[in-house]
């Protein structure tokens, strides 16, 4: 117990102020659970909710790495997202235009591969230049996948979508919402454990030297070039996989899910959430995700409805005021990162005196309310 | 990669760290590099004066390739690295800093300083997955020789600090001290102690003068003239993109080109 709650402390919750903002995440399951338990959300659209929340989690982290990680300015999340979406479908539905029926572990493997692949190609010619070279690049390529899926009917059915994509793990004794559900918590454990390990690191350290300052890390002897590529990759490819198991969750995929819109939301996530923080990509994703599926209901509320205006559509609105808020008062997202990015086995024994890890960085708490310095 | 690029090469001598052969760079019709030869000698502190707008940030970024020359070569301990990226020419023993001090957002002093060595182990993932033992042990000596090199240029106490909350000095002497960490042949130092207050300036020439004798070559760009002629000889003078004169501080000090130089450059 004692082990879980010091994990707690030092790895999730640093200060007074997440203390807080863990808290109210707390509440809202808890009401969320009891909401569930009173029959007041449907269990299933509660496990979608969850389902849904974690895909965008995953795209956050994806941009995590690249934006903040790295400093890469990538404005084609929803791309990746679609190839590795369009993978799943074209692979695993018996009625795509392929007409193969794999096991959706095929559609997962091509989504890894093609998204490597891309953002190699599109990393080359990029990532050598200034940062903004990416930035449009990247903005190009979302307009061009999305061409290339609505026109290449032959291969990708065009705008008529892919239906008829299999669950995943159908024969876990559990419902197809619970089993997506489970699946997504899943990945994300993976993927957050995997991104753990190499961002406290060397390889992580290096990445934050030339998100700060580049010429800095190339005068240090970093190949940046190699190093914002593998960065690129490994976030391309999180995306993708998102991408892949939306195509497990919602059955059906066509071109209007590659909205630019998405790219959007996800950016916002991962600012909200703290830029270069997992937990925040993770927290900002869901407080995304919330405004937006939770306004839906705006006018079903009845004192909304007497006022007779429809407040559904203002949903952006609602997003853009939230980052406001946050920017004005935790200027670096909810929860900025915190730990130095030193290899965690390695700083136990050689850590100088009694610093505590957390307190490595001077700590949080004291110094952000004391050295208010910006 | 083409072994008879340039003669040149062949022909230092092995107590030759750094050299350049009519090295150019143009910006526009502004010719700010013209024709450059300068050689740097193992062992040396060697200096490197003229004033504003002589060249010498410009002379820095082609040795060190973050700038393209014209025309040209630059050898490292006789070897060409004229085509090389910065990066090549760092791992190559040829480390630089930079003349305004490079802010990490977000880093702690140690972390900046672990930034130096490399290549590292753990800057590669594959590593960090299937030999973590040896990142470890790799990891936990940097993190000792950080906090050694920290004591001794005696700012141990700052390990902890947000690396962007040190004085002008203090970041000057944490540049120092990461540079030193690369295990360079050659360092380049682009005005360690522009900015820096007198007492911190005497400090930092202490340690360049320790670190030098045991065995550290540089090559240093300094506007602060007593600082210079105190540290460093050879001095090399750069004026209008060319070597005006070579020599001991003495003989600098005496050349009625350098006074003019001076005296023509600083007019107004
Ligand atoms: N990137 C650049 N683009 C255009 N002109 C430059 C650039 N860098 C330096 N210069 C010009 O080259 C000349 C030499 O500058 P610099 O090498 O910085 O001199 P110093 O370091 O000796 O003061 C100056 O006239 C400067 O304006
Ligand atoms: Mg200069």
């Amino acid at each position: 117990m004692s082990a879980v709650s010091s994990w707690v402390s030092e790895t999730l919750v640093r200060d007074a102020t997440e203390r807080r903002i863990f808290a109210v995440l707390g509440l809202i399951t808890v009401l969320l659970v009891v909401g569930v338990l009173t029959g007041v959300i449907g269990p299933r659209f509660l496990l979608f909710q969850i389902a849904l929340v974690g895909m965008y989690a995953l795209l956050s982290l994806g941009l995590n790495v690249q934006w903040g990680y790295a400093g890469l300015i990538n404005f084609s999340v929803a791309a990746f997202w679609g190839i590795g979406a369009y993978c799943a479908a074209l692979l695993t539905a018996p009625n795509s235009p392929l007409g193969l029926g794999l096991h959706p572990v095929f559609g997962f493997l091509a989504a890894i591969v093609v998204s490597a692949f891309i953002a190699v190609l599109i990393g080359i010619p990029t990532l050598r230049l200034r940062e903004d070279y990416l930035a449009i690049a990247s903005l190009g390529l979302a307009e061009v996948i999305r061409a290339i899926i609505l026109n290449e009917r032959r291969w990708t059915a065009g705008s008529s979508g892919i239906s008829g994509i299999p669950n995943l793990m159908s024969w876990l004794p559990l419902t197809d919402a619970a089993t997506t559900a489970a699946i997504v918590v899943f990945l994300i454990a993976v993927v957050y454990l995997f991104l753990r390990r190499v961002h406290r690191s060397p390889w992580g350290r290096v990445l934050r030297t030339i998100r700060s300052d580049e010429d800095l890390a190339k005068a240090l002897g970093k190949n940046t070039y190699l190093f914002k590529m593998q960065a690129f990759v490994i976030g391309s490819v999180i995306m993708a996989i998102a991408g892949a198991f939306y195509a497990h969750l919602n059955l059906y995929i066509d071109p209007s899910d590659l909205v630019p819109l998405t790219t959007f939301y996800i950016w916002i996530a991962v600012i909200l959430g703290g830029t270069g923080s997992n937990r925040g990509a993770v927290v900002g994703a869901a407080v995304v995700i919330a405004i937006r599926e939770g306004t839906r209901f705006l006018n079903d509320i009845g004192f909304i409805q007497t006022l007779g205006i429809d407040l559904a559509p203002l949903r952006l609105l609602f997003v853009g005021g939230l980052i406001i808020l946050i920017m004005r008062f935790r200027q670096d997202g909810l929860l900025p990162p915190k730990d130095e990015l030193i290899w965690p086995a390695a700083r136990d024994e050689s850590s100088t005196g009694g610093a505590s890890p957390s307190g490595a960085v001077p700590d949080g708490g004291t110094s952000s309310n004391g050295g208010d310095d910006r | 990669m083409n072994d008879d690029a340039y003669e040149g090469a062949r022909l230092d001598k092995n107590d030759v760290v750094l050299k350049t052969t009519d090295l150019e760079k143009a910006f526009g019709g502004l010719v700010a590099t013209d024709g450059v030869s300068i050689e740097v000698d193992r062992g040396t502190i060697t200096g490197m004066i003229g004033p504003n707008g002589a060249g010498k940030s410009t002379l820095f970024n082609l040795i060190s390739g973050f700038y393209e020359n014209d025309a040209g070569h630059v050898t490292v301990n006789g070897e060409e690295v004229t085509d090389l990226e910065p990066h090549e020419r760092a791992r190559k023993g040829l480390v630089r800093t930079f003349q305004t001090p490079r802010r990490l957002e977000g880093m702690s002093v140690r972390e900046a300083m672990l930034v130096g060595p490399g290549p590292q182990k753990g800057e590669s993932i594959f590593s960090l997955f299937f030999s973590g033992s040896d990142v470890t042990e790799e990891e936990r000596a940097n993190i000792e020789q950080t906090r050694e090199l920290l004591e001794r240029f005696e700012i141990g106490h700052l390990i902890d600090q947000p690396s962007t909350d040190l004085s002008g000095g203090q970041m000057k002497l944490v540049e120092l001290a990461r540079a030193f960490t690369t295990d360079p042949d050659i360092l380049l130092l682009d005005e360690p102690v522009a900015g820096v207050n007198p007492t911190l300036a005497n400090d930092i020439k202490r340690f360049i003068r320790e670190l030098n004798e045991e065995g550290q070559t540089f090559l240093i760009i300094e506007h602060d003239m007593p600082f210079i002629m105190d540290l460093a000889d050879p001095i090399i003078v750069l004026d209008q993109g060319k070597v005006l004169m070579e020599g001991s501080p003495d003989e600098v000090r005496s050349d009625d080109r350098v006074i003019e130089a001076y005296l023509g450059g600083a007019g107004p």
